[in-house]
C-alpha cells in the first residue's frame, strides 16, 4: 500500500496540536494529526484546572506572556463558533496579609504590561460581597475580570471534529517512535505503520523532549513531569463559588484553587509534586490531604463531602521557565512546540497562530480552503439533548425518538446523544470517550446506574459484543466473560 | 393531558401506590404511572435472591405487583422519563413512543426510588481503572446482562446488598478475596453474614479499609489496610492484594432531582423532600414515598409507608374535588416520627 503523504503532520492531540490543526483546516493543505491515544485529550489536556488565564501570572517579556493575553482574547470567538462552554467568570487572586498585598500588587503591574485589561486590587468587602464563602481572614483580592473557565477536553473535542470535517486525517493508538529525514520530506513511525509529511509539528506535551531526540535534536532544557491533582464536587455544591479563587502565588507557583466548572461543578486542586513517571495520573492519599487543606485555607466552610470524583494531571514543566515554540536548529521545516505548561490551554489559540506563522515563514504557501465549514460537523455544532431549548428539544425528539430515551439521569444524557457521540467525525468507542463527549457517568452516581446501558449501545452502535467494550484502552474491558 | 393522579416510578411503593388509590376510589382511567426505564417493577427487577415479604424473589414480588395493577386497569409507560415538574402540577415527560409532552395532574406521587453513592471510595489513592463497580451496577451486570464483572474480588461496604452481591459472584463461580467494612459494625443485619459470607467462606473485616488501587488499564491489586479509632489506616497493616475487580456499596440516597429542581424543601439528614404527617411535601399536591422519601430498612416498611401515602392523597383529591372547602395544610413544623426511623 502506498505510503500516505501529507503537507503537514502533527504529532499529539493535545489542546496545542489540535488547536493547531483547527487552524490549519482553513487552508488548502493536506494535514494529519499522530495521537499515541486512543482519543484526542489524552496528556495534560485531559486533567488540568481549565481555567482561562487572564494573563498577569507569566513574566513579562516572556512568549508566554505574549500568547497567554492573547489567547484569553481569542477564547470567547472560538468558543461561540464551536458551541464550547466557556464562562468569562473573572479570577480572583486572594491575600491575607501586608506582605501578600505587595505581591498582588506586583502582579497587577505585571499584568498592566503583559496587557491584561481591566486588573483591579479589591478591599475585604469587596471581596466578601462577590464571594461570600471566602476566608474571613481574607484582606485583599487582585480581580481579573477577563479570565474565565472552559472545559478543556470538549475545546480539544471541538477543534478536533472542526478540522476533521475540513479533511484532516486524525490516527489513534500511533505512538510516533521513529522519524526519518531524508532532506526533503519526514518519514514517521509507530512500530509498522508510518506516514510522509513536509512539515512536522512536534505538539508531544511531556514527551516533546523525546520527539526531538528522534530528529537528533535536543530541546535546550528538561521537561519535568509535575503532577496536580484534583477533587471535583457535586452540583449540589456548584454555587459555593461564582470566580475562580486562587491565594497569593508563592515559589512553587500558582497553589491550589477553587472554582467553578462550566458544568455547574466546584474543582479543587491542584498541588504540584514532581513523579517519576510522566504517565503516573495516580492520586494519593497525601496528595488529597494537601489539596483539602489547601481549599480549606480559601474557603473553610467548603463540603469536601460531596466529591464525586478525583483524578490528576501531568504538567510538562520546561526548566527553561517559558514555551519554546521554533523551528528545529536540526531539521528545516520541523517546528517543537515544547514545555507548553499552564497556561498552555488558556494561550492555545495563540499558540496555535503563532505555530501557523512560523509554518508560513518557513515556506508553507497557505491558501484558504473554498468550502470551508466553521462549525465541528457539517450538521452544525450538535448540541446535547441537556443544553437545548424546549423547543429543540422537541425537534430533536421529532426527527430522532431515540432523544426521548434517558440513559444518563444524573446528566440527563439521552441515547440520541450517545448515538450522535459515537458517529461523530472522532469517533467515540469506549466507556470513556463517550463520557467526556456527553457527560453520561459524569454525574454524582459516576456510572453505576448507566454505564451498562452505555456498554450496550456502543456494542450495538459499533457491532461488537459487550464483552468487547472497553472502558478507555485496548485492556481495559469492562466486564469478564459470561456467567455461568 | 390531564390526570387527577401521577406517580412517578414503578417500583414497589410506586405500584402499591397506584393499587392503593384505586381501592380508595380514584378511578383507574385517572391514574398513570410513569417508568423511565423499558420494564416495571423498578431496582426488585435485579434482585433474584429471596426475602422479600413472606419469601418471594425480588423479580416475583415485581411480576405479582405488576400483574395486580394491570388487571385494575391503570396505564403504565414505560421508557417515559418524568424531566421536570412545576410548582402547579405540571409534568414534562419524554419518551420514545409519546415524544415529548406535558402532563397537567391534580395529585403527583414521586417514587422515584434511591441511588447509589460513590462518595466514600473517591478518597481512595491510586488509578482509576477498569474494574472498579459499585455493587448495583456488579447485580445489574449478573443478574440482568449475564456477564461477570470480575472473577477476583475484593468489596468494599457492608450493606444488604453488599453481601447479597458477594453471595451472587461466589455462586458465579467468582473468588470474593475478602469484604471490607471501615466501620467497626456492619451496616446490615448480622444474620445476613451468616446467609451470606460463611457458606462461601468468605473472610468480613471491620475496621478495614481499601486504602490504594493499583493497575493501569485493568485493576490489577489493592492495599487494605486496618484503620485506628479515628478511622486513619494503620500502616503497618497494610497488604497488597492482587484482584481483577472491586466492588463498592457505599449506602444510598433518595433519587429526587426532579423534587430539588421544582424548588421543594429538602431535608438535611435524609436528603429526601421534607413532608407534612400526610406525605405531601412543601409543594401542594405532590406526595412523596419509599425510598425517594427516605432510605427504608426493607421492603415490608416501604410498602406500608406506601398504602398510607396513597390513602392520604386520596383524601387530598376527595378535598380538592369539593368546592371551596380548599385544602387546608396540616402543620408544618409537625413532622411524622417515623420518617426518621
Ligand atoms: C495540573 C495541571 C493544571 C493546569 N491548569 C491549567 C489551567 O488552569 N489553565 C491553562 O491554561 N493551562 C493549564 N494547564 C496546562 C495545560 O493543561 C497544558 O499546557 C496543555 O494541556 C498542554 O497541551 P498540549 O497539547 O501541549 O499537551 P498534551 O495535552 O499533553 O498533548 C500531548 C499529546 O501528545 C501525545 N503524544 C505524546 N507522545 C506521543 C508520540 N510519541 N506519538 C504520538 N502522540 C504522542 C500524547 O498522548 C498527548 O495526547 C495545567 C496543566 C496541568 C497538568
Ligand atoms: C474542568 C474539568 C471538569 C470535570 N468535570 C467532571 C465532572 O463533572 N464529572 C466527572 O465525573 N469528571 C469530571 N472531570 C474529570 C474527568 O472525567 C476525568 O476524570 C479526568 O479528565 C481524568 O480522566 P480519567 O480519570 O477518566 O482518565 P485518566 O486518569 O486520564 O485515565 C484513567 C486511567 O487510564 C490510564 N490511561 C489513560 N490513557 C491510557 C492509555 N492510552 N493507555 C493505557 N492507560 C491509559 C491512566 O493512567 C489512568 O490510570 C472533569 C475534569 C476537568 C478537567
Amino acid at each position: 500500500m502506498a505510503i500516505k503523504s501529507y503537507d503537514v503532520v502533527i504529532i499529539g492531540a493535545g489542546i496545542t496540536g489540535t488547536m493547531t490543526a483547527f487552524q490549519i483546516a482553513k487552508y488548502n493543505l493536506k494535514v494529519a494529526v499522530l495521537e499515541a491515544g486512543i482519543d484526542v485529550a489524552s496528556g495534560s489536556t485531559r486533567a488540568n484546572s481549565a481555567i482561562v488565564h487572564a494573563g498577569y501570572d507569566a513574566k513579562e517579556g516572556t512568549l508566554k506572556a505574549l500568547l497567554n493575553v492573547k489567547g484569553c482574547e481569542m477564547m470567547e470567538g472560538i468558543t461561540s463558533q464551536l458551541g464550547v462552554h466557556y464562562k468569562k467568570c473573572g479570577s480572583l487572586v486572594i491575600g491575607f496579609n501586608a506582605r501578600d498585598l505587595e505581591e498582588l500588587k506586583k502582579l497587577k503591574a505585571r499584568g498592566e504590561i503583559n496587557g491584561v485589561k481591566g486588573l483591579r486590587i479589591l478591599s475585604r468587602s469587596e471581596l466578601l460581597k462577590m464571594e461570600p464563602n471566602v476566608s474571613r481572614d481574607a484582606k485583599h483580592a487582585l480581580y481579573a475580570p477577563s479570565a474565565g473557565i472552559v472545559c478543556p477536553y470538549d475545546l480539544a473535542y471541538a477543534v478536533a471534529e472542526n478540522s476533521a470535517t475540513n479533511g484532516t486525517d486524525y490516527y489513534f493508538e500511533f505512538k510516533v517512535d521513529k522519524i526519518d529525514y531524508d532532506g526533503k520530506a519526514y518519514t514517521i513511525y509507530a512500530g509498522e505503520e508510518k506516514v510522509k509529511a513536509k512539515y512536522v509539528v512536534n505538539a508531544a506535551g511531556c514527551y516533546a523532549d523525546e520527539i526531538a531526540k528522534m530528529i537528533d535534536d535536543d530541546l535546550p532544557f528538561e521537561i519535568i513531569p509535575r503532577r496536580g491533582e484534583y477533587m471535583l464536587l457535586d452540583k449540589s455544591e456548584g454555587k459555593v463559588a461564582k470566580h475562580t479563587i486562587f491565594v497569593t502565588p508563592n515559589e512553587k507557583g500558582k497553589g491550589i484553587l477553587v472554582s467553578p466548572t462550566v458544568d455547574g461543578n466546584i474543582i479543587v486542586g491542584p498541588n504540584a509534586n514532581i513523579v517519576d513517571s510522566k504517565a503516573d495520573t495516580s492520586v494519593t492519599e497525601d496528595g488529597l490531604d494537601e489539596i483539602a487543606k489547601g481549599a480549606r485555607i480559601i474557603m473553610p466552610g467548603i463540603n469536601l463531602n460531596a466529591v464525586i470524583t478525583t483524578f490528576a494531571g501531568v504538567r510538562p514543566t520546561p526548566t527553561s521557565g517559558d514555551f519554546y515554540i521554533r523551528e528545529s536548529e536540526k531539521c528545516k521545516n520541523f517546528i517543537h512546540a515544547a514545555g507548553i505548561e499552564s497556561p498552555g490551554l488558556a494561550s492555545a489559540p495563540a499558540v496555535s497562530e503563532y505555530i501557523v506563522d512560523i509554518l508560513k515563514n518557513c515556506g508553507l504557501s497557505m491558501r484558504k480552503r473554498k468550502n470551508y465549514i466553521e462549525t465541528r460537523t457539517i450538521n452544525g455544532n450538535c448540541k446535547l439533548f441537556y443544553e437545548m431549548t424546549e423547543r429543540e428539544r422537541k425537534e430533536a425528539i421529532k426527527n430522532d425518538p431515540k432523544y426521548a430515551k434517558m440513559i444518563c439521569r444524573c446528566e440527563m444524557v439521552t441515547e440520541g446523544d450517545i448515538i450522535n457521540a459515537i458517529n461523530r467525525p472522532i469517533k467515540a468507542k469506549t466507556i470513556d470517550m463517550v463520557k467526556r463527549r456527553t457527560r453520561a457517568g459524569m454525574g454524582r452516581c459516576q456510572g453505576a446506574h448507566c454505564r451498562t446501558k452505555v456498554a450496550e449501545i456502543i456494542a450495538r452502535e459499533l457491532g461488537i459484543d459487550i464483552s468487547e467494550v472497553k472502558k478507555f484502552s485496548s485492556n481495559s474491558n469492562l466486564l469478564l466473560g459470561k456467567t455461568k | 393531558m390531564n390526570k387527577k393522579l401521577v406517580i412517578i416510578g414503578s417500583g414497589p411503593s410506586g405500584l402499591v401506590c397506584a393499587m392503593t388509590a384505586v381501592k380508595n376510589g380514584i378511578s383507574a382511567s385517572n391514574i398513570l404511572v410513569l417508568e423511565r426505564e423499558g420494564e416495571l417493577g423498578g431496582t426488585l427487577n435485579q434482585c433474584i435472591h429471596n426475602g422479600f415479604l413472606k419469601n418471594l424473589t425480588g423479580t416475583e414480588l415485581a411480576s405479582n405487583l405488576i400483574k395486580a395493577v394491570k388487571k385494575l386497569g391503570v396505564e403504565c409507560r414505560t421508557e417515559s422519563c418524568v424531566l421536570s415538574l412545576s410548582a402547579d402540577r405540571v409534568l414534562t415527560v419524554i419518551s420514545p413512543s409519546q415524544g415529548y409532552q406535558k402532563i397537567k395532574a391534580d395529585a403527583v406521587i414521586i417514587a422515584t426510588g434511591c441511588r447509589e453513592q460513590s462518595r466514600g471510595v473517591l478518597s481512595i489513592g491510586g488509578t482509576r481503572p477498569a474494574g472498579v463497580l459499585s455493587a448495583g451496577a456488579a447485580q445489574r451486570y449478573i443478574n440482568i446482562e449475564g456477564y461477570m464483572p470480575g472473577k477476583k474480588t475484593v468489596v468494599i461496604g457492608s450493606t444488604d446488598i453488599a453481601f447479597i452481591v458477594s453471595r451472587r459472584l461466589a455462586i458465579e463461580g467468582a473468588k470474593v478475596i475478602t469484604v471490607v467494612e471501615p466501620k467497626s459494625a456492619p451496616l446490615s443485619d448480622k444474620k445476613n453474614i451468616k446467609d451470606c459470607l460463611r457458606p462461601f467462606n468468605i473472610p468480613f473485616q471491620l475496621n478495614h479499609n481499601v486504602t490504594k488501587i493499583y493497575g493501569k488499564e485493568r485493576i490489577e491489586a489493592v492495599d487494605i489496610c486496618q484503620l485506628d479509632k479515628k478511622g486513619k489506616p494503620i500502616k503497618k497493616t497494610k497488604q497488597k492484594i492482587e484482584c481483577d475487580s472491586l466492588v463498592y456499596s457505599c449506602g444510598y440516597t433518595p433519587d429526587v432531582d426532579i423534587a430539588i429542581e421544582a424548588g421543594m424543601r429538602i431535608k438535611r439528614d435524609t436528603k429526601g423532600p421534607f413532608t407534612k404527617r400526610n406525605y405531601e411535601t412543601t409543594i401542594p399536591g405532590v406526595f412523596v414515598t419509599g425510598n425517594a422519601h427516605y432510605i427504608h430498612k426493607n421492603i415490608d416498611k416501604i410498602l406500608k409507608e406506601s398504602v398510607v401515602t396513597a390513602e392520604s392523597v386520596a383524601k387530598f383529591l376527595q378535598k380538592a374535588n369539593q368546592p371551596k372547602k380548599e385544602k387546608k395544610n396540616e402543620d408544618n413544623a409537625h413532622i411524622d416520627r417515623k420518617n426518621q426511623e
